[in-house]
């Protein structure tokens, strides 16, 4: 098993590297002339060479990768081209609001989809069942900002439950933080809500077919007790693998839920940076939460072995 | 789906037998009305009986696609022009969606902002798939290229795919073109492990093995054995595609990075609403309205057609 998890950690150095090496040619890839782009219509001629300068676009790209990766390796993701900060500072000021927008969301989205999947499975063609599949399908159809925008209009324009729009440090105590990200967190949690109900739904349909819960119902395990102890829990990788997955859902989400309740988060600050075209900023935020979501699903695949002692490597 | 719950209880085992046309069995010994007979219609009406979601997708697929094509034709003005002296009214006979900060008239915007969304979803679905189908059959059968392409893959899939349309969008102009370009690219990977997925189990298949022993060429058993077992989980999964294509466009449009404003498309139309939406509600509402039933659409015609086109699939999901 050590060795299995030697190489499990080994094999996420290549997919790293090229997301790395992606992120980096975009430079290069992307159709036009990305410094007249970045430099934008107004600018002169040497406003266009000095950013292709400080970009590195006027060297050979081995030589220049070679140096960004390895200053990369050291934490430094460069500067700002508006602002001349540190890239990495800009996203450290930033980044409280996505992570806790992201785990209340991810908290939320577990403890509603997975009884919401084990309850339509159990009760598989009820009217429960085709209620949940008809959510799932909305779920996936509803753009997060629709949501977002129905949900601030109901609760907070219309019956002022909650503040409309804002964010507040959680050092600040525990209601004021969540009270304005309970909205945000359902609006970005739809499409992840759905997707784990449909696959929960999914296995466990499989597993109530099993043998052993044929079994457990003949001793006189309760309803409950099949439900949850034996069939959850067998059914448990699938869905610990499309929560892993369904990440990059939120990640995505987060930036247009952040702009639609105006969170001061890494989402803003990639919107921000994108009609400033401040490239390095947006290339700092695409690697960082690309390594969290490789970091993630590493985390959840060395999970199994340590707690499915059926997975044997 | 739920035979194995509903099927009643008492059916002794043999009186279920299903063979021989339902007519023959009616006239042979009437039975009480346990089992009807079931008759499958054939059949464009029998399809849709058998297939609703396809049915109620598709249909209001055609509804979005009539209306994206004759958009000029059904009362609508110019949607990009302005009229400062009537600006943000709210909905009325006159204005049937109000209009917009600039005197523009919603509800013409929102028309032909169809034409926008259908054609990103059409042509990423239709390009993805075809590019990810090339590489997944690469990667399928040149065994020295699989664990390469394979890599190169899974690091683009860690990349969460709005994050990366954003990142190219920041480096290009905002254009229809781009758009899809940048959304093609981070959805191509999924369509390649698919295929992949699909070329590797149909090479231990029989008659695939039978037709390389029997001396037939790589390129005829492609054709002739590969290509047609691809089509329908490429087909499943370019709706799915189509639909979240775009989803990513009203996403990109909405933040700034996508079709440029002056291209009346529902992402753009809610980014100029959203100064207002608090007072203004409608200017955001029509758009996501049409966003949403569009891509509920797409969806419907993908769940559909993946249990027509998968049983074994539909059984899971």
């Amino acid at each position: 098993m050590l060795s299995y998890i030697v190489r499990r950690v080994l094999a996420t150095i290549p997919v790293m590297a090229v997301v790395a090496l992606f992120v980096f040619s975009l430079l290069y890839i992307a159709p036009g002339d990305p410094a007249a782009v970045i430099a934008g219509d107004q600018a002169t001629p040497e406003d266009v060479e000095r950013i292709r300068a400080s970009l590195g676009l006027d060297r050979p790209f081995l030589i220049r990768f070679g140096e960004w990766a390895f200053r990369i390796l050291q934490g430094d993701m460069g500067n700002s081209i508006f602002t001349n900060l540190p890239v990495t500072t800009m996203i450290a000021q930033r980044i409280e609001p996505t992570l806790s927008l992201m785990a209340l969301t991810l908290l939320l989205a577990i403890f509603i989809a997975v009884p919401m999947g084990v309850v339509a499975a159990w009760k598989q063609g009820t009217i429960i069942d085709r209620a949940v599949m008809v959510f799932a399908v909305l779920g996936f159809s509803v753009p997060v900002f629709v949501v977002g925008y129905l949900l601030a209009y109901v609760f907070a324009l219309e019956l002022d439950w909650l503040p409309v729009q804002g964010y507040t440090s959680f050092s600040e105590g525990l209601w004021p933080w969540l009270e304005n990200l309970i909205l945000p967190a359902i609006a970005l949690g739809g499409v992840y809500i759905a997707l784990i109900a449909r696959i929960t739904r999914a296995t466990m349909l499989e597993v109530l077919s099993q043998d052993y819960i044929r079994t457990a119902r003949a001793k006189g395990v309760g309803q409950r007790g099949i439900l949850f102890l034996h069939a959850l829990k067998n059914a448990a990788v699938p869905i610990v693998t499309v929560i892993g997955i369904g990440i990059a859902l939120l990640i995505g989400g987060a930036v247009v839920t952040e702009s639609v309740f105006a969170i001061p988060g890494l989402g803003r600050l990639t919107v921000d940076a994108i009609l400033r075209r401040d490239y390095p900023v947006i290339q700092g935020v695409v690697l960082l939460f690309s390594f969290i979501y490789v970091l993630v699903n590493l985390a959840i695949d060395l999970a199994y072995t340590l707690f499915d002692p059926r997975i044997r490597y | 789906m739920a035979s194995a719950h509903t099927a009643p209880l008492g059916l002794a085992p043999g009186a279920a037998a299903p063979s021989g046309p339902p007519q023959e069995v009616a006239a042979a010994a009437p039975m009480p009305d346990v089992l009807p007979a079931v008759k499958p219609r054939k059949g464009f009406v029998g399809f849709i009986r058998r297939h609703p979601t396809i049915a109620i997708g598709g249909f209001l697929l055609l509804v979005m696609l009539l209306i994206a094509v004759f958009a000029p034709y059904l009362g609508t003005v110019d949607p990009t022009a302005l009229a400062p002296a009537r600006r943000t009214r709210e909905p009325s006979a006159e204005y049937w969606f109000g209009t917009d900060m600039l005197g523009r008239d919603v509800y013409s915007r929102v028309l032909y902002g169809a034409r926008v969304s259908l054609i990103v979803g059409f042509a990423v679905a239709l390009l993805s798939s075809v590019v990810g189908l090339a590489i997944g059959l690469v990667s399928g059968f040149v065994r020295v290229l699989d664990g390469i392409v394979m890599r190169i893959m899974d690091g683009l899939m860690s990349i969460p795919p709005i994050l990366l349309a954003i990142a190219l969008m920041a480096l290009t102009r905002g254009s229809v073109r781009n758009v899809v370009i940048a959304i093609t690219i981070a959805e191509i990977p999924r369509v390649s492990r698919l295929v992949r997925g699909v070329v590797l189990s149909l090479r231990e298949q029989p008659y695939v093995e039978a037709a390389v022993a029997s001396g037939t060429r790589m390129p005829v058993i492609i054709l002739r054995h590969i290509l047609p077992n691809t089509l329908a989980p490429i087909t499943v999964q370019a709706t799915y595609i189509c639909a979240s294509a775009m989803i990513i466009e009203a996403i990109l449009s909405f933040i700034g990075a996508g079709t440029p404003p002056i291209i009346p498309s529902w992402g753009n139309i809610m980014a100029e609403g959203r100064a207002l939406w608090q007072v203004k509600p409608y200017i955001v509402f029509f758009p996501a309205v049409f966003l949403s039933v569009t891509v509920l659409a797409v969806n419907l015609l993908g769940d559909g057609l993946r249990d027509a086109l998968d049983p074994r699939m539909a059984k899971r999901l």
